[in-house]
């Protein structure tokens, strides 16, 4: 496969809207990671109100790109695991708290996972391909997988395609009581040095412009793989395969690694960075965004930062390599039985 | 780009726990429409629904399923997964392989559980079994555990239409070579969620749906999952085929969250580019399994979608006069009614229908039929202006 990302746009608990600067940290508040939210140019107030959070950045980081275009895209993609969970417990606290009597259907409208591809649609008044894919840790890897099946289908065409995914006070609240967060406080960095399970709640979202023409792009996303298993031995079997069938000998030039912190997760993590060799820096990025299932939509946007300014923020280098910027390796796990790999290159020499 | 067959199915509805019991009722102008039994809502004898007949726990039961947190919604999946599988032949070694996707689809996952998920998200005490089962993804997840799949999964939510873009995405995966083979389909059981919501928008009638007829006034909720194994050509050897997957489209109404604009622009553009897609023209449409909910807003403007393609509108029907609406099984559900439409050559006849909407005086048939049908079409349009339109076509 082969997909070129032209323009990206990102609301994530970083500076990576408007104004950006990945070298200055923003620390997590509450043991959180939440979104610096931006002012929402565009969208009117009243709108703006109605939506609930996922669909408010979802729509925000897709309409800066879908501006000032002189056709529309011709596919809107979104990978979303919860979509308005906000919204969803609003509605379902009404049923049980009301015992099901006259209930207001704002909420319930807001809450299916759809809302953000349909509202993105809607306020562009695009009437093209519209999809959500909510396969949890794999939604984003699955959107991009459907754009870059459309855009070799149609060359002439241009696709949006994103990752939302928002802290809700519920979906925080069920994934605590599950055990996928640290009951320690984590401020940043200080994630990767306890030895116990759980990581930290985040949010965030990233979108991109993307097609099959090479000119003037800033990035290539030249393979995506989904796996979904619970042996480490199984992954890293699999990233052998990966890395022969897409690099051959090569390694690539960076490896960024999605470990979280989770001592669940770690030999998952470990059995996958073993396989690179001196030449590759090892990244990580959970430090800047927190734990949640559409994450891999930022790293993919941080990568194409790194390779497009071949500059690596100093707080996310794990061990340096040889300083290369030309190709990122993206390796994820969630929740120990969803994996990818995203393998991104620099379309300029 | 190469042919797509259809080489198992698996079904369960409020009309049948098996392919063969959903035909059968169909045939008979049966409807599994009525008061509910299987859970508690104020709603279970003020409104009817389309209920899949068999407890919980006897499904778990008949499935051998007993992990913790299994939801409803995944036990209905599991057994329309097994049901065609076995329908296909497939042994362990092929659900196995790498080389084979599992695409599935619904809307409210474990969200069935309204009252488990509402003491996990609020309360700080003791989690329930459920936690990982709330979202739709859960439900596949389920199932890769259990069959130990190692192929390309995925689920996809677009509300109602949800399952005939499962549909679709398998059989693109497999024409991009990202597959040979696909398991694609959906499900979704009767939530308080679902019920609320819908009743909220004042689009549930008290009465058997009446798709089609003037004096329709909503939907019924229904629920079931269904299956369908996709292959391509190289992969058949001398092995029964239903049906041609011959062509699919998905476009946004981008009008209003929750209701079709007028003219019906979605659904129209779902339904031509579909027919572009198998290269064919509107004429050469035998049926359509029409998305007929039997609300005010879809009826009126699916039918005039209808009328705008096509010079004469086929024979239509919408089987959710006999099932209730599924949502996220519903593509799935219909594709595979449509597949017995092309299979058998026969028409089931729409439930409850008396007279044509006045604005475009279409008649959906009404009576049992065998005639010859080459290309059926099956539609399926959602909350947030998804719709999404399949073509399957005699072998």
């Amino acid at each position: 496969m082969l997909l070129y990302v032209h323009q990206s746009s990102c609301i994530s608990p970083q500076q990576t809207f408007g104004a950006k600067d990945l070298d200055s940290l923003q620390p997590a508040v509450n043991n959180a990671f939440r979104i610096i939210e931006p002012s929402y140019e565009g969208i009117p107030t009243g709108i703006l109100r109605r939506m609930g959070k996922a669909v408010r950045m979802g729509t925000g980081a897709a309409l800066p790109l879908l501006r000032n275009r002189a056709t529309p895209v011709d596919g809107i993609i979104i990978g979303t695991a919860n979509g308005g969970m906000e919204d969803c417990i609003k509605f379902l606290n009404q049923i049980i708290e009301y015992q099901e009597g006259m209930l207001t259907p704002t909420n319930f409208v807001q809450s299916t996972t759809n809302a953000i591809a349909s509202q993105i649609g809607l306020m562009t008044s695009n009437r093209n391909y519209n999809i959500t894919h909510v396969q949890r840790g794999l939604a984003f890897e699955n959107a991009l997988l459907d754009a870059a099946m459309l855009a070799a289908d149609h060359k002439a065409q241009s696709f949006l395609v994103g990752g939302v995914d928002e802290i809700s006070a519920y979906n925080y609240n069920i994934d605590l009581l599950d055990g996928w967060f640290k009951q320690e406080t984590i401020t940043g960095n200080d994630l990767y040095s306890y030895d116990t399970p759980g990581s930290i709640a985040g949010e965030g979202c990233a979108m991109f412009l993307v097609n099959s023409h090479p000119d003037e792009a800033v990035a290539c996303i030249k393979a995506v793989e989904i796996i979904h298993s619970s042996d480490p031995a199984w992954v890293a079997a699999a990233l052998d395969r990966f890395l022969l069938h897409h690099l051959g000998t090569q390694q690539p030039a960076v490896f960024m690694s999605g470990e979280d912190g989770d001592s669940r997760l770690h030999a998952f993590y470990q059995a996958c960075e073993s396989k690179m060799n001196a030449q590759a820096s090892v990244l990580r990025f959970k430090h800047m965004t927190g734990e949640y299932a559409t994450v891999s939509a930022i790293a993919v946007w941080i990568a194409c930062q790194i390779i497009d300014s071949a500059h690596i923020p100093t707080h996310m280098v794990k061990r340096s390599g040889g300083g290369r910027t030309n190709s990122v390796l993206i390796y994820n796990c969630h929740k120990e039985q969803q994996h990818s790999f995203i393998l991104l290159e620099a379309v300029r020499p | 780009m190469s042919r797509i067959f259809v080489t198992g199915m698996g079904a369960i509805s409020a009309i049948g726990n098996s392919v063969a019991g959903n035909r059968a009722a169909l045939i008979e102008g049966r409807t599994g429409i009525g008061p509910l039994r299987q859970f508690n809502t104020r709603y279970a004898d003020l409104l009817p629904f389309g209920e899949v007949e068999i407890s919980t726990a006897s499904l778990a039961d008949k499935l051998s399923a007993h992990e913790p947190g299994l939801t409803r919604t995944s036990l209905l999946a599991l057994h329309a997964f097994e049901e065609a599988v076995a329908d296909a032949g497939w042994d362990e070694a092929i659900v196995q392989s790498s080389d084979t996707a599992l695409i599935g689809a619904n809307t409210v996952g474990g969200m069935c559980l309204t009252d488990e998920l509402y003491r996990d998200a609020n309360s700080r005490e003791a989690g329930s079994p459920y936690l990982a089962s709330y979202d739709a993804a859960s439900v596949n997840l389920y199932l890769q555990k259990r069959f130990g799949l190692t192929g390309i999964i995925n689920t996809i939510n677009t509300a109602c239409s949800s399952s005939a873009n499962a549909i679709a995405y398998g059989a693109r995966l497999i024409q991009h070579g990202f597959a040979k083979r696909a398991i694609v389909g959906g499900t979704d059981s009767l939530a308080k969620f679902t019920i609320n919501g819908f009743n909220a928008l004042h689009i549930l009638s008290a009465k058997p749906c009446a798709p089609f007829d003037q004096d329709r006034n909503g939907l019924n909720l229904g629920e079931g999952a269904a299956f369908i194994i996709l292959e391509n050509e190289t992969a058949l050897k001398e092995r029964k085929t239903y049906a041609i997957l011959s062509g699919h489209a998905n476009s946004n109404d981008a009008f209003h969250p929750s209701s079709i604009s007028d003219e019906g622009e979605g659904p129209y553009r779902s339904m031509k580019g579909a027919l572009e897609l198998a290269a064919l023209r509107p004429g050469d449409i035998s049926f359509i399994n029409a998305h007929g909910t039997g609300t005010e807003n879809n009826d009126l403007t699916e039918s005039r979608a209808m009328l705008r393609l096509f010079e004469k509108v086929p024979p239509f029907a919408s089987t959710k006069s006999n099932t209730g609406h599924t949502l996220g099984a519903a593509g799935a559900l219909e594709a595979v009614f449509s597949i017995l439409n092309l299979y058998h050559q026969e028409i089931y006849p729409a439930q409850n229908w008396q007279q044509p909407i006045p604005e475009t005086g279409l008649r959906p048939v009404h009576a049992y039929q065998q005639l010859p049908l080459q290309h059926v079409m099956s539609n399926s349009f959602g909350f947030g202006g998804n719709c999404t339109s399949l073509v399957f076509s005699a072998c």
